[in-house]
């Protein structure tokens, strides 16, 4: 009797009940496709690997750069300071660097985000390099070979555009921050 | 029977909410009956906290014959535990309260899953001692100074609009997002980081999102600061 009391008074409420939870049902499952529609046009930025095209930020003469290979020992690719070998795609007229030269280049912007030290990260807008060497066809001779590590810190420009980030400084890049606009 | 007892308060509150009951009689029968054999001592506290509801329709005497009903029954079925002899139920439940106030409240004792919180509030507090954290929203337009290892001669100063806040305890991040030099940047803070100088909301922008990540695809023109 208790029982069918308390069914009693409380039917009332279980309909409306039933009924608002039909309608957010309805909604949370919109809501949930949306959320996961979202959730994959959220770019996940990658590394920089081989096909990807870079801006160049000085004036070395070349516009566009498309990455050959990343020279870091990681398999996936280049991020924010590392060193990128690239085919010219697009070059201004008379330059040092010409269309379809391979060109030696450090990366200083990065749409991928980098970790500091500190817990802070740093993203840019696009991918951009500083072309630091331009690579020889001709065969190199036997003695230049010994020295295998070749280090790439002079700009082939003589000026550097756009924001550059302090994780230069790490990679030996000095002269790169010398002549930076804006340092982030 | 646990069902019904179960049911057993909600049956009284119907009980008290129905204005058309026929007799005060017929009420307590209705009590008796739903009373399970079982538990009476429960049912006996219960029985009398709904009888002193009932305080404007009962008579002191027919209380007191009520509760010398509930009583027969009890001593009708001999049980074990929890018949505390109660001759004056009432007086009872009154000790029992007062004797809990007068006892000093027992300390809490920390779960295990509220480790983590403490610590993080205990780290909060110590961060907050040294520089107290303004309260950021997003859409607040704040300028950072913020102490770089490498650049020790001055602080860097990073403007922008608080694109976002991630609550995380001590490492509660915000991201700011300033065009500089014609390229967005987005740059993560831990606000309560020790290199962190200074933080200063400069203005509000309104804005109807928790993260304004569609300022990406805007114009460079929005995320512009002087």
């Amino acid at each position: 009797m208790a029982a069918a009391l308390a069914s009693r008074f409380s039917r009332g409420r279980s309909l409306i009940g039933s009924l608002s939870n039909a309608f957010s049902g309805l909604m949370n499952s919109s809501n949930g496709i949306m959320n996961g529609n979202i959730l994959s046009q959220q770019q996940q930025r990658t590394f920089i690997q081989m096909g990807t095209t870079l801006k160049v930020v000085d004036n070395s003469g070349a516009k566009e750069v498309k990455c050959i290979q990343s020279l870091k020992a990681n398999k996936k690719g280049a991020r924010l300071g590392d060193i990128i070998v690239g085919s010219v795609k697009e070059a201004i007229p008379k330059g040092k660097v010409k269309k379809g030269k391979v060109v030696y280049g450090v990366v200083v912007r990065a749409a991928m985000q980098k970790g500091r030290v500190d817990g802070s990260q740093v993203k840019f807008d696009d991918n951009a390099i500083v072309v630091v060497g331009i690579k020889e066809k001709k065969k190199k001779k036997p003695e230049e070979n010994k020295k295998n590590k070749v280090e790439f810190n002079q700009p082939t420009g003589t000026r550097v555009f756009g924001p550059v980030p302090h994780e230069m400084r790490n990679k030996k890049q000095l002269k790169i921050l010398a002549l930076a606009q804006h340092m982030v | 029977m646990a069902t019904s007892f179960n049911r057993l308060p909600q049956a009284l509150h119907m009980i008290a909410r129905n204005p058309t009951q026929s007799s005060k009689k017929l009420g307590f029968s209705t009590f008796l009956s739903c009373a399970p054999s079982m538990d009476s001592s429960f049912s006996r506290l219960s029985l009398n906290h709904s009888g002193s509801k009932f305080g404007f329709s009962l008579d002191t005497r027919v209380r007191k014959e009520f509760i010398v009903r509930a009583e027969d029954n009890a001593e009708a079925e001999p049980e074990e535990a929890a018949v505390d002899g109660i001759v004056d139920t009432e007086g009872n439940v009154e000790e029992v309260v007062e004797v809990g106030e007068a006892k000093p409240m027992r300390k809490p004792r920390i779960k295990l899953g509220d480790v983590m919180g403490i610590l993080n509030k205990k780290a909060i507090e110590v961060s907050e001692k040294v520089r107290p954290v303004p309260e950021i929203r997003t859409g607040d337009i704040v300028d950072i100074k913020l102490e770089v290892p490498e650049n020790r001669r001055r602080l860097s100063i990073y403007k922008g609009i608080v694109m976002s806040r991630q609550n995380a305890g001590i490492h509660t991040t915000i991201r700011i997002r300033r065009i500089i030099a014609g390229i967005g940047v987005e740059i993560v803070f831990p606000i309560y980081s020790p290199n962190i100088k200074e933080i200063k909301v400069m203005s509000h922008r309104k804005v109807r999102r928790a993260r304004l990540y569609y300022l990406r695809d805007k114009l460079p023109r929005l995320s512009t600061f002087k």
